[in-house]
């Protein structure tokens, strides 16, 4: 499919009855009357909304590193370890904070990873990540990071959804939610998983109390790219678009009878199920793609890979999907942090880097805000356990870490915040989880105070009762 | 009653629909409307008196005369008889029903048809749906690992309760307390399972008391919610910004949830217990049987050539013979172990240990990852040498124990250190001061079960981060014993303090364990021999009582070589005895856990203590007793409480007209929505009380209404006037929730398995569809288990059934009283091609074919009136004529469609496989049809 095919049937949502017309943000707080807010809500569906101010993206690619990557073998460089090896962390450091697996008298490790400068930015990178270090200066790399939890699925779910308790819309729901979608035939948040699921499961991309079209829609990389996309056995395309349009003409014939308006958005579903039918099977069809990408990005046609749903990422918000979530698991390193870095990176960095270039390329850099991250970082002391057979590991660590942006409205190539000499805490420039959620909907053109839905008597929004924008990211 | 809190007047933007409202609201501003108990009101006075029904006619039909608007007719008895099957039972009804009903013009028809329905087995299962999301139902446990947990049992109860229309503040107080009634049944106990469908983490190295402290939040939030409709959630982290609820008041209602252990109850399974006793029989019989297989003396000649008489006598010589010389041989290696009876345990991590009979601890209440235990006895023996540790299984134990792990190794436990300091009671000779205390220096341990690695000498390798090991070995004994370096003289009485560190994961501590202590100079080694063999092995045997010798033997035909293959057998039905299965129950605390007030909600910053009991601003609690779960639940039901019978009408109104007289069903406080009927809901509650809280009693209210009757066609008028049906001038008209969508299906096609209750199922869904979440299997039940109604569906709340979450089933994560109804294109995509709707359609399609002596116009008919209970006007029957012809034309020129469509790989003829083919792709059409997935 040409690309201008795509935008061809982008109308198609504003003018079907999935939609009745673009709702600005200010009236769906108007929710007090009995009958308006049902009728807003009923009218919420995928329709594209304006933005309440310019914004700087209109897409977001998340690369969910799930597991808790190690920013002391990747970003944050500190050679003052190696003068610590071996020895405790001061109980001024610590504080009153509890480990998950080691005991607080686990003695510092130095990096065994090597780091150098890149770039005209002269960013540290670690030997790990050759590749992102070619695009250093498109990324804003943010070192000063920290959470609220400390063990997987809830650190998971706080960073996705801004809470800690269960059953709040993920991100991608509230920008769903928010901005709806660009594209016809295709969910407006979509999330791509390479081999496992992560910690958090559904929850993380879970509508909550959202309307559930806001939901993310995994396409995955087993059986149909979309759950009960493919016809059935016995059923031809023919036969599928017959029975379309028998219902089609069925359905009508009961709304002129029983007057129900909900007929219509039902009969609207079906034909747009028969859209991504054929739309879906398309998209993932990465050997249309030329073998230069393919070969950036090292992807194998009919090989699921990381490198196969970064390709996957770019051709979806290059047909208007709003929020694109990769889940990629496995960089919970408490044994051999070392070993498991370079393993994972060597999967993960090309296609990271080559995502980066390929926007830039096709001038969708500028539109599509990349985050890279995980749920927290990892501790500076090292976790040794023969007990679970565990040595040269890092333990979860949510006071400092990383995680980089680059794209939409990101002022690219700089390096913010720091951490103590030990990596333990954030020394300038702390970003929290909700500052982090309140700039990406800044970036989307949404204040992230008022994108909020009331649920069980009160407001609720992405970023909780926090969140502040952090202005050195922006362009 | 204290009101602090009056309604900011800015934030009521009501519609013109609230307005006569508005004037009883201005004149009682002070006093919030739903905290007020309700009112019987008067009836009130209408012009068109033939239309009305009972009673709710009156006040619906009186607000439309207020609006001008007239109710609409009686629908159709067809639909009724549809909309009736599916609101009662969750089921649409079968052809015959149809046809017998539309048939029977007596009087009486419709309330015989209500009462039918109401008996229906069907109808627990299509009401516990309801109350199923409001209690946060799952079948896993949450979080990352979200391992599959067994509470089916609760709901089965759910169902049952409900069929036998227990009265709501009995299925309330059951549910919150049933443990705390005096002389609690079984079945009461079990219904307290509503409160533990909390998530439990299970993630490695989590703070236990963390998450317990979650769930007591979410036990507050459930219970404020489901039968009160109050936003209490609010108030755990400040005092509630707009109702009269302060954040101590929030701790307070807290503390009376916050004295809960929470343990497994095994469930009486009638045939289980059948077959346990059966085994049980069997191992007795057996076991007195073993003399009679003692094998006869292979040295003795002519063995096997003597009379039956003789041989009874030579095996019983031969037993004689070898029992003695066990007793002689085991008596010179026998240790004699004393038992040691606690006086004093205590787990650090707040674990409840109790001192049984047999002088054994019993570990139960909280189960945190790590724990150590501190126990004290006193010994009055000259000498210590050694000790005996005896971990033993248990029923109230996971897995039956013995240890406490309950995630990745059920019932397995690890001892990291085993230490003991030895302390002079009294000033002797060996010992100057009582104040001195010494450590035992362990050289030696020996285990009966270790593994490879992990063996029992890392218990006393003072290192805390090796432990011996016991896993993939529950529901076993084990022995370690330890020896110390040299042997500890005492002068009199001594007192030991013996700590037992278990430091790893996942809850493996000790779950029940008795102690010993022993003066044997030889060494030690680990024996499951009871010490009880040992000490009678150690007496003279002129001591030895016949009672002794009798234990003696049967001990000694329990582990007599001539007898292994005997015993293994009999070992073999231990093991394979069917065990009875489980279900998560609460269980009071005999000693009370204090409960703090937490800055801003956090469990980390614990203030001041509270007191158990209830906001000032609602009704006060009865007794003088400490407020406890069962008070609460009381409470709750009280006929004071202004809340629990208006919010529970409320979602029983809300499940058959689509939305409640409050919309806010999760909010009945003052930022909730005003109610549209405002004296309806006060009658409502004043009469489910009067009636008993019986529920039956109000469906059979509601469906026998006018109001619920009317036709849900809607004018233009109506749709300008009043869109969303707020004012019940027509009937009701909204999708069916995700489990009828299903049920829908498999009983039209005639799939459906009407077995109810038992174990969740693993209906087919498509490969993948889980994403690999933890690792977890779907294995698709086998046979008739695969098209069970779907509230037997096993619920995974990190991967929920592909068919439950696209149509808006909550994932069983928080309490939900309030679902929403989503059209997207995704639910077209599952109803389409879904494997389900193939074989429904391939089943019903066989059904309509084997009419025989009909036309296919009389067959288009017949499929159409089974899958929507209504005959197709000429229109539509042309439309499906049409496209039945045009699809057997298509199929005939492929037979390799059809044969795929008929799922035969050789079709034996063409035609017929056309023609079959044909109709399943027509069902399939019908099947699709909007109206049968909407309740109208």
């Amino acid at each position: 499919m040409s690309l201008s095919a795509v935008t061809g049937r982008r109308c198609f949502l504003q003018e079907s009855v999935l939609g009745l017309g673009s709702v600005a943000l200010a009236s769906l707080m108007d929710r007090r009357s009995a009958t308006g807010a049902r009728a807003v809500e009923a009218n919420r569906s995928l329709t594209a909304r304006a933005s309440q101010f310019a914004p700087r993206a209109k897409n977001v690619i998340f690369l969910f590193m799930a597991g808790g990557p190690s920013q002391l073998e990747l970003f944050d460089n500190k050679p003052s370890l190696r003068k610590y090896a071996g020895q405790r962390v001061p109980n001024s450091v610590l504080g009153n904070q509890e480990l998950p697996f080691i005991e607080r008298d686990a003695t510092l490790m130095p990096s065994p990873l090597r780091f150098s400068r890149h770039g005209e930015s002269g960013a540290e990178l670690s030997e790990a990540l050759p590749r992102l270090a070619e695009v250093v200066d498109d990324i804003a790399i943010v070192r000063s990071m920290h959470t609220d939890a400390f063990n997987h699925a809830p650190a998971q779910i706080f960073l996705h959804t801004g809470h800690l308790q269960l059953g709040k819309p993920s991100m991608g729901s509230w920008i769903s939610y928010g901005l709806g979608s660009e594209c016809s035939d295709l969910p407006a948040f979509v999330v791509l998983t390479t081999g496992q699921g992560v910690s958090g499961g559904a929850s993380c991309y879970g509508n909550g109390f959202l309307p559930s079209v806001h939901q993310g829609v995994t396409l995955r990389s087993e059986g149909d790219p979309i759950l009960f996309l493919g016809d059935p056995k016995g059923i031809d395309r023919s036969i599928q678009r017959d029975t379309i349009d028998a219902l089609g003409h069925l359905n009508r014939h009961r709304v002129d009878i029983v007057g129900d308006p909900e007929i219509e958005t039902r009969i609207a579903a079906y034909e747009m199920a028969f859209r991504m039918q054929t739309s879906a099977p398309d998209l993932i069809d990465v050997g249309q793609e030329s073998k230069t990408t393919l070969e950036l990005y090292g992807v194998t046609p009919g090989e699921p890979s990381f490198a196969g749903t970064c390709l996957l990422a770019r051709r979806l918000v290059e047909r208007g999907t709003r929020f694109v979530e990769l889940m990629y698991k496995g960089w919970d390193h408490h044994s051999d942090v070392e070993g498991g870095v370079k393993k994972i990176c060597g999967r993960a960095d090309q296609p990271v880097a080559a995502l980066i270039k390929d926007l830039r390329q096709r001038g969708l850099l500028d539109e599509t805000l990349v985050v890279w991250g995980g749920e927290f970082g990892r501790t500076p002391m090292v976790e040794d356990n023969p007990a679970l057979g565990r040595t040269r590991g890092r333990d979860h660590h949510p006071n400092a870490y990383t995680m980089w942006m680059a794209g939409g409205g990101i002022n690219p190539g700089q390096t913010i915040g720091k951490t103590d000499e030990l990596g333990y805490h954030v020394t300038e420039d702390p970003v929290h989880i909700h500052d982090l959620q309140a700039t990406i909907l800044h970036l989307l053109g949404i204040e992230h105070t008022e994108l909020t839905f009331q649920h069980q008597g009160r407001d609720f929004r992405l970023t909780d009762v926090e969140g502040e924008i952090v202005e050195k990211l922006l362009g | 009653m204290n009101i602090r809190y009056t309604i900011p007047g800015r934030r009521l933007v009501l519609s013109w629909l609230l307005l006569p409202f508005i004037a009883v609201l201005v004149a009682k501003a002070d006093e919030h409307w739903a905290f007020q108990p309700p009112v019987r009101p008067e009836l009130p006075v209408i012009v068109n008196e033939k239309w009305h029904r009972n009673p709710i006619d009156r006040f619906v039909v009186a607000r439309l005369q207020d609006e001008g608007l007239k109710p609409s007719p009686r629908a159709e008895k067809a639909t009724l008889l549809r909309r009736l099957s599916l609101d009662l039972t969750g089921l649409p009804p079968m052809k015959e029903d149809m046809d017998a009903f539309t048939a029977d013009n007596e009087p009486g028809a419709w309330e015989r048809l209500v009462e039918q329905l109401l008996k229906s087995p069907h109808y627990g299962e299509r009401w516990a749906v309801w109350w199923l999301d409001g209690a946060r139902y799952a079948d896993t446990n949450g979080y990352e690992v979200d391992r599959p947990r067994m509470i089916w049992a609760w709901r089965d109860w759910v169902i049952r309760s409900l069929n036998n229309d227990m009265p709501f503040d009995q299925f309330t107080i059951e549910q919150m307390a049933g443990d705390l009634l005096p002389g609690a049944t079984i079945q009461q106990r079990i219904a307290t399972g509503f409160h533990r469908n909390t998530f439990m983490n299970e993630e490695g190295a989590h703070d236990w008391e963390q998450f317990r402290y979650e769930s007591i939040v979410d036990r507050v939030h459930t219970t404020a919610t489901v039968f009160m409709g109050l936003t209490l959630a609010c108030a755990q982290c400040h005092d509630h910004k707009y109702d009269p609820f302060t954040q101590e008041e929030y701790f307070q209602f807290f503390a009376m949830l916050n004295n809960a252990d929470e343990p497994e109850l095994e469930v009486p399974v009638e045939d289980i217990l059948t077959r346990q006793a059966e085994i049980d029989a069997r191992i007795a019989h057996m076991e007195a049987d073993r003399p009679q297989h003692f094998p006869l003396d292979s040295e003795l000649p002519n063995a096997n050539g003597l009379a039956t008489d003789s041989e009874q006598k030579q095996r019983r010589k031969h037993l004689q013979r070898r029992f003695t010389e066990w007793v002689e041989r085991e008596s010179e290696t026998a240790v004699r172990w004393h038992l040691l009876r606690p006086r004093h345990a205590v787990s650090t991590n707040n674990a409840t240990m109790t001192v049984l009979e047999d002088g054994s601890l019993l570990v139960t209440g909280d189960r945190p990852e790590l724990d150590t235990y501190e126990i004290v006895c006193d010994t009055d023996l000259q000498q210590i040498t050694g000790f005996r540790l005896e971990a033993i299984p248990d029923p109230r134990l996971p897995n039956h124990g013995p240890g406490r792990g309950s995630v990745m190794s059920d019932g397995t436990f690890v001892v990291t250190e085993f230490d003991v300091d030895a302390q002079p009671l009294v000033a002797s000779e060996q010992h100057e001061s009582a104040f001195e205390i010494q450590s035992f220096n362990f050289v030696r341990a020996d285990a009966t079960y270790q593994n490879e690695r992990r063996t029992v000498d890392k218990a006393i390798d003072n290192n805390r981060l090796t432990s011996w090991h016991t896993n993939n070995a529950a529901r076993r004994r084990h022995v370690a014993v330890f020896q110390n370096d040299e042997p500890y003289a005492a002068g009199g009485m001594t007192k030991l303090t013996i700590t037992i560190l278990q430091n790893f994961l996942h809850q493996q501590t000790l779950g029940r364990f008795r102690l010993f202590v022993t003066d044997h100079e030889q060494t030690l080694s680990a024996s499951l021999r009871d010490p009880v063999i040992d000490s009678i092995l150690l007496a003279d045997a002129a001591e030895r009582s016949e009672q002794d010798i009798e234990q003696l033997k049967e001990h000694y035909l329990s582990v007599a070589e001539e007898l292994t293959e005997y015993n293994k057998a009999i070992a073999e039905l231990r093991t394979n005895r069917p065990q009875l299965p489980t279900t998560m129950v609460l269980s009071e605390r005999s000693v009370q856990r204090p409960t703090h007030l937490h800055e801003r909600g956090e469990y980390r910053r614990p203030a001041a203590i509270v007191s158990a009991g209830v906001p000032d601003a609602l009704h006060p609690l009865t007794g003088n007793e400490i407020p406890s779960r069962l008070s609460l639940a009381k409470w709750i039901v009280d006929r004071r409480n202004p809340l629990t019978a208006r919010v529970i009408v409320n979602r029983i109104w809300q499940q058959y007209f689509g939305q409640g007289l409050v919309n806010t069903p999760e909010d009945f406080g003052s930022q909730g929505m005003l109610p549209s009927h405002p004296e309806l809901l006060d009658w409502l509650a004043v009469e489910f009380m009067e009636q008993n809280w019986s529920l039956k009693s109000l469906h059979r209210l509601i469906v026998n209404s006018a109001t619920w009757q009317q036709s849900s066609q809607t004018t233009l008028q109506q749709q300008n006037r009043d869109p969303e049906n707020i004012l019940l001038g027509r009937g009701p008209r909204h999708r069916v929730s995700a489990e009828m969508v299903r049920d829908i299906l498999l009983a039209t096609s005639g799939l459906l398995n009407r077995r109810i209750g038992g174990p969740s199922v693993f209906p087919a869904q498509p490969a993948g569809a889980l994403a690999g979440f933890g690792g977890f299997k779907w294995s698709t039940s086998e046979g008739g288990d695969q098209y069970r109604r779907s509230l037997y569906t096993f619920r995974q709340r990190a991967a929920p059934f592909a068919m439950s979450s696209l149509f808006d089933a909550p994932p069983g994560l928080t309490c939900t009283v309030k679902r929403r109804r989503s059209t997207t294109p995704l639910q077209s995509l599952a109803l389409l091609n879904d494997s389900l709707t193939i074989e429904a359609s391939r089943a019903l399609a066989e059904k309509i074919l084997g009419e025989r002596g009909t036309s296919q116009d009389e067959k288009l008919i017949l499929a159409f009136e089974t899958c929507t209970t209504r005959s197709p006007d000429l229109h539509e029957l042309q439309t499906i004529r049409d496209f039945h012809e045009e699809q057997k034309l298509h199929l005939t020129d492929r037979p390799h469609v059809a044969a795929a469509l008929t799922g035969s790989e050789q079709p034996a003829d063409a035609v017929a496989s056309a023609e079959s083919a044909a109709w399943t792709v027509t069902v399939r059409l019908l099947l699709n049809l909007h109206e049968v997935i909407v309740k109208q």
